[in-house]
C-alpha cells in the first residue's frame, strides 16, 4: 500500500513538473484582439456613449433606472463618471461587482478595453 | 572522604543531565490545523490520517440586508488530505472560485525541538498546482490547457513561542501561466505572516496576512493583499475555523494576487473551515 502510494506521488510529481511554465498574457497571445480593436480617439462621446447606449441604457437610462436598473443611472456623464470603478468591475465579471449585462454574456474584449482606456485616461467628458 | 562524596554527587548530576539531554522534545501543535486561516500552516497530517476539509466563504458583509449580509451567496472548497509518511502529506481539492481543481504536497524539513537537539523553528515546504476548469470566455480563440495552470511554491517557517502563542512567516512564489494583460505579472512574490493566540483550552485567535512584493499600482484589475482573522475551535476530531477575510478564494493562487475585496470598503467575507480527521491506518 505504501509503495503504491509513493509510486502515485512520484508519478503525479513528474507529471506536474513535465508541464513547463508559460509566461503568457491574453493581449500578446491573442493579438487579433488588438488589431481589430480601434483604440485610437477613445473619447466619451465617440466610444463610451455608444457602448452604454447599446448595452446598458435599456435598464440604466434616466427613465428606466428606477424600475429596472436598481436606481443606477448611466445616461449622463456625471453619473457615469461617479461609477467608473463599478462599471469596470461589472463588465469584467471580476466578482467584486454585480456582473453586467445582467444575465447576459460578457461584452467582447474590445469594448471592455475601450472602457478601460477611457477610465485610465481620467474618465474625461470629451 | 569529602572529595569522594563530591565525586559521587557529580556523577549523579551527570546522570541526571545525561537523562534530560538525551531526549528530544519536539514542539507539538504549533497550529491546530493544517491551515492558519486561508493559507497553510507548518502542520501536516500524521501518517495514516485522512483530513476531510469543508470550507465556505459567504458573500460580502457590505452587500446589505437584501443579500442577508452575504449569506445568500456561498463559495466552497472541499478537499481530502492525507499523511503518507512522518514528514510527507498530500492533498487534492476542488473550489468554486474559477471552478478550480488543486493538488499539493507538503513536507516537513525541520521540526522545532529542545533538549538533545535544539532547533528554534519548524520548517515545511509546500508545492501546489491549480487547474481552473471554468469555461473560456471566448471559446472561438485557440485556448491552451497550459493557460489553466498555476503553481505555488511556499516555505513555511513557524515557531511555537510558548504554550499559547505561535507565529509563522511564509515566503511564497506564485506562477500563473496566463494573465490578462502585459501589466499583470505572471510571477508573484509574496510574504505571508500568521499567528495564533490561545484564548482557552479549545479556542484560539488566528490572524494571517499576505504581502505581495511585486504588486503594481495599475493592473487590469485592482487587487488587495489578503487579511484574514478568526477563531479556531477544537472539538474532539473536528477543528472549526471561523473566518473573516477579504478574499473569496481559498487556495494560494486565488487569495494572493487575485483578491479584489478591500477591508476598508467593507468587502469582508464571513466563512468557516471544518476539518474532520479519519484514522485510516494506525
Amino acid at each position: 500500500m505504501k509503495r503504491l502510494l509513493m509510486g502515485f506521488v512520484t508519478f503525479v510529481t513528474i507529471l506536474l513538473f513535465s508541464v513547463s511554465c508559460y509566461y503568457d498574457n491574453e493581449e500578446a497571445l491573442y493579438p487579433s484582439l488588438n488589431s481589430s480593436c480601434d483604440t485610437t480617439n477613445v473619447t466619451f462621446s465617440a466610444k463610451i456613449v455608444p457602448i452604454l447606449a447599446n448595452n446598458c441604457l435599456s435598464c440604466h437610462s434616466n427613465s428606466t433606472a428606477a424600475s429596472s436598473g436598481n436606481n443606477i443611472r448611466l445616461q449622463n456623464y456625471i453619473d457615469v463618471k461617479a461609477r467608473t470603478v463599478a462599471i469596470a468591475g461589472s463588465i469584467k465579471h471580476s466578482g467584486t461587482f454585480s456582473p453586467m449585462p445582467k444575465n447576459g454574456v460578457k461584452l467582447n474584449a474590445c469594448l471592455i478595453k475601450l472602457v478601460d482606456i477611457w477610465i485610465r485616461n481620467g474618465a474625461l467628458d470629451n | 572522604m569529602i572529595s569522594s562524596g563530591a565525586f559521587a554527587q557529580e556523577d549523579l548530576m551527570d546522570l541526571l543531565n545525561n537523562k534530560t539531554t538525551d531526549e528530544i522534545n519536539y514542539a507539538t501543535a504549533t497550529f491546530k490545523s493544517t491551515r492558519v486561516m486561508n493559507g497553510h500552516s507548518v502542520e501536516r497530517m500524521p501518517p495514516g490520517q485522512l483530513d476531510f476539509r469543508i470550507s465556505h466563504r459567504f458573500g460580502k458583509l457590505n452587500s446589505g440586508l437584501y443579500e442577508f449580509f452575504g449569506l445568500d451567496q456561498s463559495s466552497i472548497h472541499l478537499s481530502l488530505e492525507y499523511g503518507i509518511l512522518k514528514w510527507l502529506m498530500i492533498g487534492i481539492g476542488r473550489g468554486t472560485y474559477e471552478k478550480t481543481f488543486d493538488g499539493f504536497t507538503k513536507f516537513t524539513i525541520l521540526r522545532q525541538s529542545s533538549g538533545a537537539r535544539n532547533m528554534p523553528v519548524s520548517v515545511s515546504a509546500l508545492s501546489s498546482v491549480a487547474v481552473t476548469s471554468v469555461k473560456w470566455p471566448d471559446p472561438d480563440r485557440t485556448n491552451y490547457f497550459s493557460s489553466r495552470l498555476s503553481y505555488v511554491q511556499q516555505l513555511l517557517v513557524a515557531r511555537k513561542v510558548n504554550q499559547s502563542f505561535s507565529v509563522q512567516i511564509a515566503p511564497t512564489f506564485v506562477h500563473r501561466n496566463l494573465v490578462s494583460t502585459e501589466l499583470d505579472p505572471n510571477d508573484l512574490y509574496a510574504i505571508g505572516a500568521g499567528g495564533r493566540i490561545k484564548l482557552t483550552k479549545r479556542i484560539s485567535f488566528n490572524a494571517e496576512y499576505y504581502y505581495t512584493v511585486n504588486q503594481r499600482s495599475y493592473m487590469s484589475q485592482t487587487v488587495y493583499n489578503p487579511l484574514s482573522v478568526g477563531f479556531d475551535i477544537e472539538t474532539g476530531g473536528h477543528v472549526f475555523q471561523l473566518i473573516f477575510t477579504n478574499s473569496l478564494a481559498m487556495i494560494e493562487k486565488g487569495f494572493i494576487g487575485e483578491t479584489t475585496g478591500s477591508w476598508k470598503k467593507g468587502d469582508i467575507h464571513f466563512g468557516f473551515n471544518i476539518s474532520r480527521v479519519f484514522t485510516l491506518k494506525n
